[in-house]
């Protein structure tokens, strides 16, 4: 059964949000390259393993200093309005209730983590999405709003000094600002990896809006690499041998 | 996977491998277009419109009465407080070929002056231990010791259409433009001494611009003139892609 599973406004701001995230973390990468370390000038930093160690310059955009700080600052303004449109719109959607955490979410993870890992052989069940994607999607915009929380912190750390003092002045700031960008790029990262290898028909459904149930990776038991194809497909080609369109539902 | 075990999968009218191709390769591009580069030339003029408008957001955000203080415990970073300047060798007035060092002090002013280092220190004297914060992202903490620049303009009795105030120096020709707010807020200083002693060439004696609510390189070390201007007069790194008002 085919339906319109994200409005507009969640396709629109996912995509600008990946254009804006993109350039936030490549040019953040660049700036940071300028000084890849925390220790104020004459102290060492307790919990930094990488002192002095830049990012590869392969992950940085902006090509210097001031054209990275430049594309900092004004796609900061791209990512918090696409940001607060994303919330509000959520909010008063009520998308929120498929995202919020709920009792039971953690033993839905654990259950997923176990089907997984191959130590349990059906899909568990779920509703939109399933307790670790929901965990996730939860997750980013609280990293989000941390990340601009800090990078206002160390951007005005004399005029916005209360915010600042709340992280635990400038150096830890920066150090929050940095934890808090690798924690959405891991997250980003490991979505990517879900989609193509899990769900690759939610592409689809983030562009056009459609999505077929009978596609979701509960309907295909589907794990990473696992079950791309549909389920009720591959069961008739094993029994009768041809293919037959899938079940009308 | 699928191409050797007839019909691929259609999905809305898009094969799958086709589809997982296209998705991938969108991605990709996108990952590749963003390496280390500057970004698509057109975007300058977006990026430079985005400057003026951040501009108008800091004005706005600056108090006068917002003071950096440095957080409790931390240490100041003495002899590890980086020297920098744009001139080959370290800059060093020589009074044997320019005579002795003064200061001037002109533009919309009332009172043009010319201060030596000994008029400087007769000035209301100051001391603030404060954070420097550089571009690049590292701080220092460091006393520094001079006349306000609030101090200065009350003497020279700048006028209410100097807006800006240029900062120029004898290293090569680098100077820093301020807007007037910032200038004349009561941290920044004409600073003579660190950490209680007379500045050293290094860190640009005979006496530099120091203020800790703008970021390091607005502030003009080896000070030979300050300006006060109708407009703003641009800056080393200013004209050169950073921002001009750099303010923290």
């Amino acid at each position: 059964m085919e339906r319109v599973r994200h409005h507009w406004i969640i396709r629109l701001t996912h995509w600008v949000n990946v254009v804006a995230v993109i350039v936030m973390v490549g040019s953040g990468f660049q700036i940071f390259n300028a000084y890849p370390a925390f220790a104020r000038k004459g102290e060492l930093f307790c919990c930094y393993p990488w002192e002095h160690q830049p990012i590869p310059a392969w992950l940085t955009f902006g090509g210097w200093l001031a054209g990275a700080r430049n594309w900092h600052f004004a796609m900061m303004w791209v990512l918090v309005v696409n940001g607060l449109i994303y919330l509000g719109f959520v909010y008063l959607h009520g998308e929120w209730r498929d995202l919020v955490p709920r009792r039971g979410d953690l033993r839905d993870s654990v259950q997923m983590l176990s089907f997984y890992a191959l130590r349990r052989s059906d899909h568990p069940r779920q509703g939109k999405h399933n307790a670790l994607q929901k965990t996730a999607y939860f997750l980013m915009p609280v990293v989000g709003v941390l990340l601009v929380l800090t990078g206002l912190a160390i951007w005005k750390p004399v005029q916005l000094a209360p915010l600042t003092s709340l992280f635990g002045g400038f150096v830890w700031a920066r150090y929050w600002h940095f934890v808090a960008t690798m924690a959405l790029v891991a997250l980003s990262v490991v979505h990517v990896f879900m989609v193509f290898t899990v769900d690759p028909y939610s592409i689809r459904s983030m562009i056009t809006g459609r999505y077929d149930e009978s596609m979701s990776p509960e309907a295909r038991n589907a794990r990473p690499f696992r079950n791309l194809r549909p389920q009720s497909d591959r069961v008739s080609r094993n029994r009768a041998g041809t293919p037959q369109p899938p079940a009308a539902t | 996977m699928s191409g050797a075990r007839g019909s691929p999968r259609v999905i809305g009218g898009v094969g799958r491998r086709e589809f997982l191709t296209t998705g991938g390769g969108i991605i990709s591009a996108a990952l590749v277009a963003a390496c280390d580069s500057r970004g698509p030339k057109s975007a300058e003029r977006l990026l430079r419109y985005a400057e003026r408008k951040n501009l108008v957001v800091e004005r706005a955000l600056f108090r006068h009465t917002a003071m950096d203080v440095p957080q409790r415990g931390a240490h100041d970073a003495g002899n590890k407080l980086p020297s920098y300047f744009i001139s080959k060798t370290v800059p060093i007035w020589n009074e044997s070929e320019r005579g002795k060092w003064t200061l001037e002090v002109g533009g919309l002013i009332g009172n043009p002056l010319r201060l030596t280092l000994e008029d400087l220190q007769k000035l209301p004297r100051v001391s603030y231990r404060v954070n420097h914060y550089c571009v690049e992202g590292w701080t220092a903490i460091e006393t520094w010791t001079g006349c306000r620049v609030s101090d200065l303009a009350r003497l020279v009795r700048a006028a209410p259409e100097a807006h800006y105030v240029d900062f120029q120096s004898f290293d090569n020709g680098y100077h820093e433009s301020w807007d007037i707010e910032s200038a004349t807020h009561a941290q920044t200083l004409v600073a003579y001494a660190l950490d209680g002693k007379l500045l050293e060439p290094a860190h640009g004696a005979p006496a530099r611009l120091f203020g800790p609510i703008k970021l390091g390189y607005k502030n003009t070390k080896y000070l030979t003139q300050v300006m006060f201007l109708p407009e703003a007069n641009g800056g080393f790194w200013s004209d050169q892609g950073y921002e001009w008002y750099a303010g923290v």
